[in-house]
């Protein structure tokens, strides 16, 4: 390689091995904070979901967000050091009140860490407040503009209550929309509720989606449950995956072939902009013409996340595999979205 | 600011080298015949001359080999292996001591290393060697006195020489060059000094050469900022290119790694004074792909000074990981690993090179012992494992890592 004034600024950027998307991450999150969003409705198990992961010592080292730190029962005599957002609660962690808005807490955050003014946390939980909509949560984490190039969504963990879980369900869209578009299901006061009445909220679960779920025995899981990356879609998954119930859609989709990103990229326009609002979620790993690895893809109504493109594959499936959790959005109508912008893409060069 | 810090990077293991933990800036990799993985270190001062450690198993690394130094006066900071040959630097700490230059030794049994030749740099102008490339098994490039070699100012004693070394018991010089104005006798003037305090010297320290650019040398000169030499014509050497940034910055340009695919140079300061006097001392990307224009496009984001000054402690860059051009290194032309003593090892993604991110930080506790009570991480080797190993200067010894990003 001759350097000379004829090299372009393309150079600058990716070298000779070109990667699509950046760099080729080790994992869907690079080198971003990890982010784990715990859900669910007042009184159904979160705070202690989240301060049982805090005592282990997988937890050390978090920031916990919360909107009041009444919540989270902090006890005074933890405290070692606080300002007006944050008290530092042993084991390495901290907690941090929300101020006027979520990414304005977290982006303070992100710069107190890095002078050195709060610990050096590992990764943020966010406790949200019993109705909130978790899409604008979902979409703080999509952009650079917003939060997506310091944080990464590590995880959407929906806490749904034994005792209240199935009246809340039947009841209220922002229950049904907080289980649909999770990424694990935490099954809390299993102990305090008939057996039959735990088994008939299960299989309500199950009809609203097909993620990973867990009864909390005393309240707690084992920490991985709720720190392990959820983006990642295992490829038995999809298998007999098709939820409806209350207008809820939840399937997954699986591709033979590497696509090329423009028509993958036009096939997630084409929903996005006709249908963003009733695109709850969209999450997978996708074989694109010209990658050496899966890349990540993530949307969340009108939303792209960045993708990331991995280094290696989880496992032996080459398989594109997506999941959908729509609002009226039929498996099939995606599915045939997809075949007919497959159809008319350019065949990859010989 | 806590005292400890670590993100993105996983931390394997921490050996103390039972005393003597203080390593300078030679770090190499041997693979022994009987296939032990072999680190080899230079110490930072007297009274050890090297430690060679087997890190085949990085979690539990054990001591295979150590050596004194001859002397006192005299400190070897630099080394490289090449297959069973390693070559260590040898400076002095007064002009017209010995032993200054280099040592040859035939490393085939770690445990038991054999001098081949002792390549004398001593003169009444000299320090010897500080710094030393070994990289093709032919050639040694290094920054040395010599001799016959008379600074026009007594601390830019050291100049860029390349040394044959195909017979290794009988090292030639075959090529050096120096700043025009730096030697006596010069048709140029002088170069113009820096405040006395700041004022390090004219000479090189770091001087890579790479197989994708054979005929180029890549110079860090201290005061001089960085050079890029012609070396198409070892015996006679020719300036390509200077970049000269000081003043206002405060001197002492160390590293230059050459981004071959990118048309980019990584170019790192060394931060030499205390407290932040010479805050701030930096990493720096280069556009170069007009190698005779280099153009500073950016640098890598530290954490502000108040972090981690602390005192009779350095804080700023200093080493790079260097891409060396051997089988059992690692390679990336993306990431750029740095230490930066008290601010530990750091480690940038440079994929935007106009805005190179953070995406990992080393930074251990103080280590015992360590004189000003602070860690000093002073240099950074990666093998082909994508193991990392990092070095504290004055008492931490080695640490093994991996990198999580």
């Amino acid at each position: 390689m001759k350097w000379t004034s004829e090299a372009t600024s393309a150079a600058l950027f990716a070298g000779a091995d070109q990667p699509l998307f950046g760099r080729r991450e080790r994992r869907p999150r690079g080198a971003r904070l990890p982010v784990v969003v715990v859900t669910g409705f007042l009184g159904s198990g979160k705070t202690t979901l989240i301060r049982a992961l805090l005592d282990r010592p997988e937890g050390a080292d978090t920031a916990l967000v919360v909107n009041e730190f009444g919540e989270i029962g902090i006890d005074q005599a933890l405290l070692r050091a606080s300002s007006d957002a944050t008290v530092l609660i042993g084991n390495g962690c901290l907690c941090c009140n929300v101020r006027s808005d979520l990414e304005e807490t977290l982006r303070g955050l992100f710069i107190d860490r890095a002078r050195g003014a709060v610990p050096s946390f590992a990764r943020v939980v966010i406790e949200t407040s019993g109705l909130a909509d978790p899409a604008p949560i979902l979409q703080t984490f999509a952009t650079d503009r917003a939060l997506g190039g310091e944080f990464h969504l590590q995880a959407m963990v929906a806490v749904v209550d034994a005792l209240n879980g199935a009246v809340n369900l039947e009841r209220m869209e922002e229950a049904r929309c907080q289980v649909a578009v999770a990424d694990r299901i935490v099954l809390s006061k299993s102990d305090l509720a008939r057996r039959g009445a735990v088994e008939d909220l299960a299989a309500s679960l199950r009809a609203l989606s097909a993620a990973p779920l867990r009864e909390a025995a005393l309240g707690a899981v084992e920490p991985q449950f709720l720190l392990d990356d959820g983006i990642i879609v295992r490829p038995e998954l999809p298998e007999g995956s098709h939820r409806h119930t209350h207008g809820i859609e939840s399937f997954a989709l699986l591709f033979e072939k590497p696509m090329p990103w423009p028509a993958f990229a036009q096939a997630m326009g084409v929903l996005t902009n006709l249908r963003g609002a009733d695109l709850l979620r969209a999450k997978g790993l996708v074989a694109i013409e010209g990658a050496k690895g899966p890349v990540v893809v993530h949307y969340v109504q009108h939303v792209a996340h960045n993708p990331v493109e991995l280094l290696e594959w989880p496992d032996e499936d080459r398989r594109s595999r997506l999941v959908f959790v729509t609002r009226g959005i039929p498996r099939e109508a995606v599915a045939a979205l997809f075949a007919a912008i497959g159809g008319v893409a350019a065949p990859p060069p010989p | 600011m806590p005292e400890a810090a670590i993100w993105n990077f996983k931390e394997l293991a921490h050996h103390e080298l039972d005393g003597f933990g203080g390593i300078g800036e030679g770090m190499s990799i041997q693979i022994a015949k009987d296939g032990r993985r072999i680190l080899w270190l230079a110490h930072e001062s007297a009274p050890k001359n090297f430690t060679a450690i087997d890190v085949t198993e990085p979690r539990a690394p054990k001591i295979v080999a150590r050596a004194d130094l001859p002397q006192r006066h005299m400190r070897s900071n630099s080394l490289e292996t090449v297959g069973d040959v390693m070559a260590v630097a040898y400076q002095t700490t007064q002009k017209g001591l010995q032993p200054a230059g280099f040592e040859l030794f035939d490393i085939s049994v770690p445990e038991n290393p054999r001098s081949i030749c002792l390549y004398d740099c001593s003169g009444p102008s000299s320090r010897g060697v500080h710094q030393l490339w070994f990289a093709d098994g032919e050639y040694i490039h290094m920054s040395s006195g010599a001799p016959d070699f008379r600074p026009s100012h007594p601390k830019d004693d050291q100049f860029y020489r390349i040394i044959d070394v195909r017979n290794p018991a009988k090292p030639q010089e075959v090529g050096r060059w120096w700043l025009p104005g730096t030697q006596e006798g010069d048709s140029a003037p002088p170069p113009v000094r820096h405040p006395e305090a700041a004022d390090t010297g004219f000479r090189p320290h770091n001087t890579n050469v790479y197989p994708q650019r054979p005929d180029r040398a890549y110079l860090g000169y201290i005061d001089g900022g960085m050079v890029i030499l012609d070396i198409a014509d070892k015996a006679h050497p020719k300036m390509v290119a200077r970049w000269d940034y000081h003043p206002p910055y405060h001197g002492f340009t160390h590293t230059v790694v050459p981004f071959f695919e990118r048309g980019l140079l990584v170019v790192s300061d060394e931060c030499v004074r205390t407290e932040g006097a010479d805050w701030p001392k930096l990493v720096w990307i280069v556009d170069a792909r007009d190698e005779t224009n280099p153009v500073p496009i950016s640098t890598c984001p530290l954490p502000p000074l108040s972090d981690f000054m602390r005192p009779q402690a350095r804080y700023g860059a200093h080493n790079l990981f260097e891409n060396l051009p051997k089988p059992n290194s690692w390679k990336s032309e993306t990431i750029v690993l740095a230490t930066f003593f008290n601010g530990g090892l750091r480690a940038y993604d440079t994929t935007n090179p106009y805005q190179p991110k953070e995406v990992g930080y080393y930074v251990p506790a103080p280590p015992r012992g360590a004189p000003s009570g602070a860690v000093q991480i002073n240099d950074v080797l990666v093998d082909e494992r994508g193991v990392v190993y990092t070095v504290d200067r004055h008492a931490g010894g080695l640490y093994t890592l991996e990198m999580d990003f």
